[in-house]
């Protein structure tokens, strides 16, 4: 695990530093006292597109060669240190960042090149801030993805889906949403399926912003789908994917990128929270207190061991190497670790702490999340254990 | 940061450490612990294989391989039997301030002979975990507890430097809580005359660096064992119709465990590979013996709990590895220690703390 970081990744780390610093904390701060997500057409995110941000990794197709823009991050590791960064500064605002997200990854590894020049093409080098997100979640199912009721029926040569999603990051302003549905409720993952479903598709609709504890700068979205009618070939991978392989498992890998990213967020939050803590003892003259101090340097421990963690998984997953275990380590340690942070902070604010206007109380709040986005504490054990003790699935 | 990469030196050298573990040393767990110490063939293999001198320069005859190989082997040799591993050990922790204080010329008088000497035991005790009255040329006072039945060398190392002594050091055996098989004593010393004082702050600070490293690195040794034991265990035992590793409640008690040892184990050779670049640096040090106590409060415990009455019985090692990973993280100022030098060194940083900045090479 030793990483040489070239000049250009530490530019862009200082980089990220500056605009954290600058921007996102800031930025971050006025929606959590505002209780709203940014809004869309807020400047910071004009100024991110303005800057190279909120590209897709997809390099075009060779046809039509990627316009100029800075490389892609070449590793997972890199894009490890890099989300902790940002998380550092607010791990909201890093979240409400216009660009392809989360499905992007699932774009890469299943979509079709007819649906990466459709879906991915806009991000390539966008005309203004663009978002897409992924729907998952349902009400009534989270951590059980294989309880998924919104439904896809084919009529012909389309696709009519019926549902309802929730907590789905950027779903309002996205300008496409791949949606997991089910052609079978009664065959769990096997019979799962996703779809581009475009912003404005007649029967997507009824939006609601969550009201959250924390992470407020970027929306958490319920919506519908009723008779909602998408072309067949909006289904990812296409329809010939399905006819040969069983939905669901054909995105299992045996390495896992994206809990280590979560990790990477936990660290960066739990890194602010010892900042501020410090200053704050600091500025207060309470050092010379064992009690303090002991609190302070079981926060950097429980940070350094857990960003360890963390790029140990990154730095398998660049190796092609299996880390399912390892990176469902550290995403379950890093955010217990998150938590633990936050709340030793609150201890050492003691009644400032309470009053509500101090960042650690924001950042206890935000982290409370990592524990359960991308697969709660409990569902990384349970993934744990069934490579560590072959735990039963059920 | 570090390389998780091992070169094939390292590997080898662990592959040859975890051989002779898994066929010298747990086999005979318990004999070693009722004798107090290992079986003389198992020492005299031992002494074959050379790992006593994995630190020496190459000038004494040593391999002069650094902290690294040190904490890779000792973990091998700690999950075998933690308590053989300190007492074939001649030199142990001790070694750290020959090296960084006393220099070559120490290493040769003190160290060396006790290669060559049947059983001899050199010991390292932290000022702070005696009542030692250190004079001009000789020490008195006592030392409550030291995993060992002989002590040819005591090295007593404070902030300052460190001082040696060969005699004059009064032995009384007690029972041990732990570590039985290195051996058990109080010790008393009237008069014990000083054959070696070494001054020098930052020298003394990357000696009790080092022994911290060598301390963890048997806290990493021993939790790992205790993980694997009763994993082992839990997918064997049934209750309720199926393993007990397949209860939901001891299944992700077992995953927390392996990823307590885990997040010690990073840390600590974090630490290790860093001292072999010339950054030996207390507060990582520290910070790694602080996180294999903590590791060792929740991994050994849960150890025991898990094999429920079985688990207290001498028929199973567990127990065993409780009581020893408890006694070793009580050494060289045990975890206050550690805490208060890990602590004010985050305090006496500028802002933002060193872990916010990108220490990577």
């Amino acid at each position: 695990m030793e990483f040489t970081i070239d000049k250009a990744m530490r530019e862009r780390l200082e980089e990220a530093r500056e605009r954290g610093r600058d921007e996102m904390r800031p930025i971050g701060l006025i929606a959590d006292r505002l209780g709203r997500p940014i809004p869309r057409d807020d400047p910071y995110f004009e100024g991110l597109i303005a800057s190279g941000e909120g590209r897709t990794r997809w390099p075009g197709l060779k046809s039509k060669p990627r316009p100029s823009t800075r490389d892609p991050l070449r590793t997972v590791t890199m894009t490890l240190l890099l989300t902790e960064e940002w998380a550092y500064w607010d791990r909201g605002v890093m979240v409400a960042n216009p660009g392809p997200g989360l499905p992007e990854g699932n774009v890469l590894a299943l979509g079709t090149d007819e649906q990466k020049e459709q879906y991915l093409g806009p991000f390539l080098d966008p005309d203004r801030p663009r978002w897409a997100c992924f729907a998952m979640t349902e009400p009534g199912a989270g951590s059980d993805a294989a309880a998924i009721r919104t439904h896809a029926r084919k009529d012909g040569d389309h696709w009519i889906l019926n549902g309802a999603k929730c907590f789905i990051g950027n779903a309002s302003r996205a300008d496409w949403i791949l949606v997991q549905a089910t052609i079978d409720p009664e065959k769990g993952r096997d019979a799962q399926r996703a779809f581009f479903v475009e912003q404005a598709t007649p029967g997507l609709g009824g939006f609601k912003i969550e009201k959250k504890m924390g992470l407020k700068a970027y929306e958490s979205t319920s919506f519908t789908l009723s008779d909602c009618r998408v072309p067949a070939a909006n289904l990812l991978g296409g329809e010939a994917r399905y006819e040969e392989r069983a939905g669901f498992k054909t995105a299992m890998r045996t390495f896992n990128a994206g809990r280590p990213i979560i990790a990477a967020n936990s660290v960066g939050i739990g890194r602010a929270a010892l900042d501020e803590a410090l200053d704050f003892a600091r500025e207060r003259d309470l050092l010379g207190d064992s009690r303090v101090r002991d609190r302070l340097e079981q926060m950097a421990r429980k940070l350094r061991a857990g960003r360890l963690l963390c790029l140990r998984a990154g730095w398998l997953a660049d190796r092609m190497a299996p880390n399912i275990v390892e990176a469902s380590m550290s995403k379950a340690i890093a955010a217990g670790v998150a938590q633990e942070a936050t709340s030793l902070g609150m201890e050492l604010l003691g009644s400032v702490g309470a009053r509500g206007d101090h960042l650690i109380e924001k950042l206890y709040r935000d982290a409370k999340a990592m524990d359960i986005v991308e697969g709660t504490g409990q569902i990384q054990r349970m993934i744990m254990a069934r490579h560590l003790v072959q735990l039963p699935r059920n | 940061m570090f390389d998780l990469q091992l070169d094939e030196e390292l590997e080898l050298l662990v592959e040859t450490a975890r051989s002779f573990a898994r066929e010298e040393l747990s086999p005979r767990l318990r004999e070693a612990e009722s004798a107090r110490g290992p079986d003389p063939g198992v020492c005299a293999s031992f002494a074959e294989i050379g790992l006593a001198a994995l630190e020496l320069p190459e000038a004494c005859g040593g391999a002069g391989l650094g902290a690294l190989a040190r904490v890779l082997v000792n973990e091998e040799l700690a999950a075998g039997d933690v308590g053989a591993a300190v007492a074939l050990d001649p030199l142990g922790p001790a070694l750290y301030p020959l090296l960084e204080l006393g220099g070559e010329t120490a290493l040769k008088e003190l160290a060396l002979p006790l290669l060559a000497r049947e059983g001899a035991r050199a010991v390292l005790v932290a000022a702070a975990d005696a009542e030692l009255e250190v004079g001009a040329d000789a020490v008195s006072g006592a030392v409550p507890w030291v995993p060992a039945d002989r002590v040819d060398l005591l090295v007593v190392l404070d902030s300052e430097g460190a001082v040696a002594l060969q005699s004059g050091i009064e032995t009384e055996p007690l029972r041990g809580a732990g570590l039985r098989a290195a051996g058990a004593s109080a010790l008393r010393l009237q008069n014990a005359p000083i054959v070696a004082r070494w001054r020098g702050r930052e020298q003394a600070g990357r000696a009790l660096a080092r022994a911290r490293l060598y301390l963890a690195s048997l806290l990493v040794g021993v939790l790992r064992q205790t993980c694997e034991f009763t994993r082992d265990y839990a997918l064997q035992r049934v209750a309720f119709g199926r393993p007990i590793a397949h209860h939901q409640a001891l299944a992700f008690l077992l995953v927390d465990m392996h990823a307590a040892v885990d997040g010690a184990r990073l840390l600590l050779h974090e630490a290790a590979w860093n001292a072999d670049r010339g950054r030996a640096n207390a507060a990582l040090s520290a910070t790694a013996f602080i996180e294999a106590i903590d590791a060792s409060r929740f991994v050994g415990p849960n150890g025991v709990q898990i094999l429920g009455g079985h688990g207290f019985m001498q028929d199973y090692p567990v127990e065993k590895y409780m009581r020893e990973s408890r006694a070793l993280g009580l050494l060289l100022g045990g975890v206050d220690a550690a805490r208060e030098e890990a602590g004010r060194a985050l305090c006496d940083a500028g802002a933002p703390v060193a872990l916010s900045e990108l220490e990577i090479v």
